[in-house]
């Protein structure tokens, strides 16, 4: 167990260089220099520009460069962003705790949903409800997040008014409300990007979910539940599902930088404003250093995510117990 | 033993279907030039006509420079599915290489990949695309297909990988050195053929993947640029007008998907097919 | 004397077989018979045995009376127990039978356990799942069945999971699980096989105690003639899904009719004075 947290966090760690260390590489081809006079001008006073010159060692030869770079990175110092007129990192700490919340929402329900969805299609496998639910989860599988939530932004959200289509709140004198109202009012933001990316999730771990059953069910100790007079659903819950959700976890995880991608295009298509929709902005600003940290932190929260799941899988289905 | 498995392939439905709906979309792009009622970039009238709901003259609508929307989702057929078959087999040609190199050199080769294989994969693909056209500026499809198809042989290079490790033990391996075949004789006359079930899954399962990434990427503006189109800068084309014109979201929304499904009902299939010969 | 167990032409076919090539047999429609035709009477504290090698159909014969037979599989004719046609039986009903009334022992007593849980829960579940609502009572039911077949340190092994015990523990846990609600009919499917020679007569003995304590039928299957002899008073030869003796073991090692009767009887190792040929 301890052997193989060690080795996610040295995995995770190697990412994080490998990545950082491409980061800084694009950094140098970036077309003009990010702290410019011509960029945004009258924004950055010169006093200002000549600091972080020396800071970031723009005069110095790349090696040097580098290794301040990475030494300023370990400590959160991240650059200035000129489209935002902040340093890089107020405007992600601000930006990463939501989207955070959106996937960490998205995970919770769409995992509990596909294992749900999963569990029927094996209690009915070959029957009606098995077809229809596999239909669903096919199309929830070849659909892609972002063209799922155009489509639920488009007619949920723009047409039929049932949701808000954009933003974390809602505009003008909301902030005066309670904290109650207030909270209410985020959730209400937050249910059409969480629940699109949810769909996504609850698709896949359905699928997985259903396949892991249908497999465990044919071992022998399920006959011996049966054989005691268990139900079907107790078999399927108190049996069958314990020795297949392991393999699942394990699949989610593996599926979590593309899910860390959609999320990114989610945060776009609703305007939720965490790293991806910085992300996009900082883009078409061509604000090098925002664009290129909120990468970088994206695909931090990608490989944790994934490196979390990995030990969780093995806390709930350790591998030692196989029959040999 | 791959005649087997073609064998019970063609006789699965599903797969037949799914197999028609890919050659039926590649048909359309390949004839696009040909079947196309009017030219992709046409605004023949950017006032009186942008905008139009499907009718006799424009099935699938205009957009709102007025330009036909079917013509452009044919042709939008050919940059797209063009771009993902070559990204797919770019990647396919990589993985199996990359893999087969791991699994039959072994030793520092197989470190080394599979060092690569465990970094790479746990970044978000999108997001390296993201990165590098932000740094480059925009790509031509060509360069988008090396992007794509160079950033995914992951998958593909894991299982040639571990399926050539299988074989590599196997009688026939042992048989065939025994009697003086060199290494790389065997790799290409048995075990590639022997994998080359495999490599079609994951050839299936990376074209399933890359659709809708070069869909997203050309929906946020960063992918094909106009005036080519392409299924995803269609939806960006009408970004604007989404909830009024249906007929700009639907059409582009269901070719992708359909694509995509019918990629994933092959891999399915073929994995089922491959799988039933395994069978003790 | 009216029969416990009342088996009246059994078949059981399998409809959409898939042995081997798929392909060809779907095509074919070949429909698979395991069991053809099997009549045979059990009375109440009888015990028989059900012999035969292979593929000659006996697990499929166990598997038919407890009704868990996999879904690939049909069975038809008659099986009445205790009055009542268990094929015909409502689901709700036959699982109540099962566990309570009829109970199994299985083959491979690794791969019967569910690796995820303590041996000792399982077994308990065998009475919650009847309606004890204690689950201390049933907890403790089952640590004294599990030390009544001879599992030593019951309460040290009953904390633990499958893959931390012994062949022979498991088996007597899957005895424990079976026997835990006094089921007047135990069904033991090659309960020895998969041991060692030492465990294996230690788990007969268990048996044949069990059995003689509480006046239980018992049904024992298997391929080894040996292993019924000692147990069973009454045999049944099984051969490629048809019952070829019907008769008094001792009459069958005597004297058997069959050739696969007699085949079966020759490979029983027998002990002799040296120069003997078994």
């Amino acid at each position: 167990m301890t052997r193989l947290i060690l080795n996610r966090i040295l995995q995770a760690a190697a990412v994080i260089a490998v990545v950082a260390t491409s980061v800084f590489v694009l950094l140098q081809f970036a077309p003009g220099d990010p702290f410019a006079a011509s960029l945004d001008g009258t924004d950055v006073p010169p006093g200002v520009r000549a600091e972080w010159r020396a800071r970031y060692g723009f005069d110095l030869p790349p090696a040097q460069r580098f290794t301040r770079w990475a030494g300023a990175l370990a400590h959160g110092q991240l650059g200035y962003a000129p489209s935002q007129h902040r340093v890089v990192s107020a405007v992600l700490a601000e930006a990463m705790p939501r989207t955070l919340l959106l996937i960490g929402v998205a995970l919770a329900i769409g995992f509990a949903l596909g294992v749900l969805l999963g569990l029927l299609q094996a209690r009915h496998h070959g029957r009606w409800q098995d077809r229809v639910i596999g239909a669903l989860t096919l199309g929830g599988v070849a659909m892609p997040e972002f063209l799922l939530g155009l489509l639920a932004m488009t007619w949920l959200g723009a047409r039929w008014r049932l949701f808000p289509v954009a933003g974390l709140a809602s505009e003008g004198d909301a902030a005066a409300w309670p904290m109650w109202e207030r909270l209410l009012d985020h959730l209400w933001h937050l249910a059409l990007p969480a629940g699109v990316l949810a769909i996504s999730v609850a698709a896949r771990v359905a699928r997985h979910q259903r396949a892991a059953l249908l497999g465990v069910l044919q071992e022998d100790f399920i006959r011996t539940a049966r054989s005691k007079g268990l139900g079907e659903w107790t078999t399927l819950w108190r049996h069958a599902l314990p020795n297949a959700i392991g393999p699942v976890l394990a699949l989610l995880g593996l599926a979590l930088p593309s899910l860390v991608g959609g999320a990114v295009l989610i945060e776009k298509i609703f305007g939720w404003p965490g790293m991806g929709l910085t992300l996009f902005d900082a883009l078409l600003a061509r604000d090098y250093p925002l664009i290129l940290a909120a990468t970088l932190l994206a695909t931090i929260i990608a490989v944790v995510a994934r490196a979390l799941t990995d030990v969780v899988a093995e806390l709930v289905a350790p591998r030692r117990e196989r029959p040999v | 033993m791959a005649a087997r498995t073609w064998n019970r392939l063609l006789h699965d439905r599903p797969a037949r279907v799914a197999a028609a709906v890919l050659a039926g979309a590649a048909l359309a792009a390949l004839l696009a030039p040909l079947i196309s009622p009017f030219d992709p970039a046409l605004q023949p009238d950017p006032v009186a006509l942008r905008l139009v709901a499907p009718s006799w003259q424009h099935p699938l609508g205009t957009d709102p420079y007025s330009r036909d929307v079917l013509s452009r989702m044919l042709h939008g057929a050919r940059i797209s599915l063009g771009v993902a078959a070559g990204a797919m087999l770019l990647s396919a040609t990589l993985g199996t290489a990359l893999g087969a190199l791991a699994a039959v050199v072994g030793g520092w080769a197989d470190a080394v990949v599979s060092g690569l294989v465990d970094i790479l994969i746990a970044v978000p693909r999108l997001l390296i695309i993201v990165a590098l056209v932000a740094t480059f500026g925009a790509l031509s499809p060509w360069w988008l297909v090396v992007l794509l198809g160079g950033s995914g042989w992951l998958t593909t290079a894991r299982i040639v990988r571990a399926e050539l490790r299988d074989h590599l033990h196997r009688e026939y391996v042992l048989a065939a050195r025994a009697l003086g075949a060199t290494d790389w004789r065997i790799t290409w006359q048995h075990l590639l053929p022997a994998v080359a079930p495999q490599v079609a899954v994951a050839a299936a399962l990376a074209l399933a993947a890359v659709i809708p990434l070069e869909a997203a990427l050309s929906f946020v503006g960063l992918g094909v640029q106009p005036p080519l189109a392409s299924w995803g800068n269609i939806l960006l084309d009408g970004a604007d007008y989404l909830t009024s014109a249906w007929w700009l979201v639907v059409f582009p929304v269901a070719a992708i998907t359909c694509t995509v499904g019918a990629a994933l009902i092959l891999a399915d299939r073929l994995r089922a097919a491959i799988g039933g010969e395994r069978a003790p | 004397m009216t029969s416990l167990l009342s088996v009246d032409a059994l078949r059981i076919d399998a409809p959409n077989d898939v042995p081997g090539d798929a392909a060809s047999d779907v095509r074919n429609g070949t429909r698979r018979t395991i069991l053809h035709d099997i009549s045979f009477d059990m009375a109440a504290g009888e015990t028989v045995g059900i012999v035969g090698e292979s593929g000659s159909g006996k697990t499929s014969l166990a598997l038919a009376l407890m009704g868990l037979l996999p879904h690939g599989l049909r069975a038809t004719g008659r099986v009445t127990f205790e009055g009542r046609d268990l094929l015909t039986l409502d689901d709700r009903t036959r699982r109540d039978l099962r566990g309570r009334r009829m109970a199994m022992v299985f083959q491979e007593p690794f791969t019967a356990l569910n690796p995820r849980q303590r041996v000792g829960a399982q077994v308990a579940e065998m009475a919650t799942a009847h309606g004890q609502r204690d689950g201390r009572r049933a907890r403790l039911d089952a640590m004294a069945m599990l030390e009544r077949v001879g599992l030593a340190e019951p309460e040290d092994r009953a904390q633990r999971y499958p893959h931390q015990l012994s062949g022979g523990e498991r088996q007597r846990v899957l005895l424990a699980m079976a026997l835990l609600l006094a089921p007047v009919l135990l069904i033991a499917d090659e309960p020895t096989s998969a041991l060692d020679v030492t465990v294996q007569a230690q788990v007969l003995e268990v048996l044949r105690d069990c059995q003689r304590e509480r006046g239980m039928a018992l049904l024992l299957v298997s391929h080894d003639l040996g292993v019924v002899a000692g147990t069973c008073h009454r045999t049944i030869v099984l051969h490629e899904g048809r019952i070829v003796e019907n008769a008094a073991t001792r009459e069958i090692f005597t004297a058997p009719r069959h050739p696969q009767a007699a085949a079966l009887v020759a490979a029983v190792p027998r002990t002799g004075p040296p120069g003997t040929r078994a």
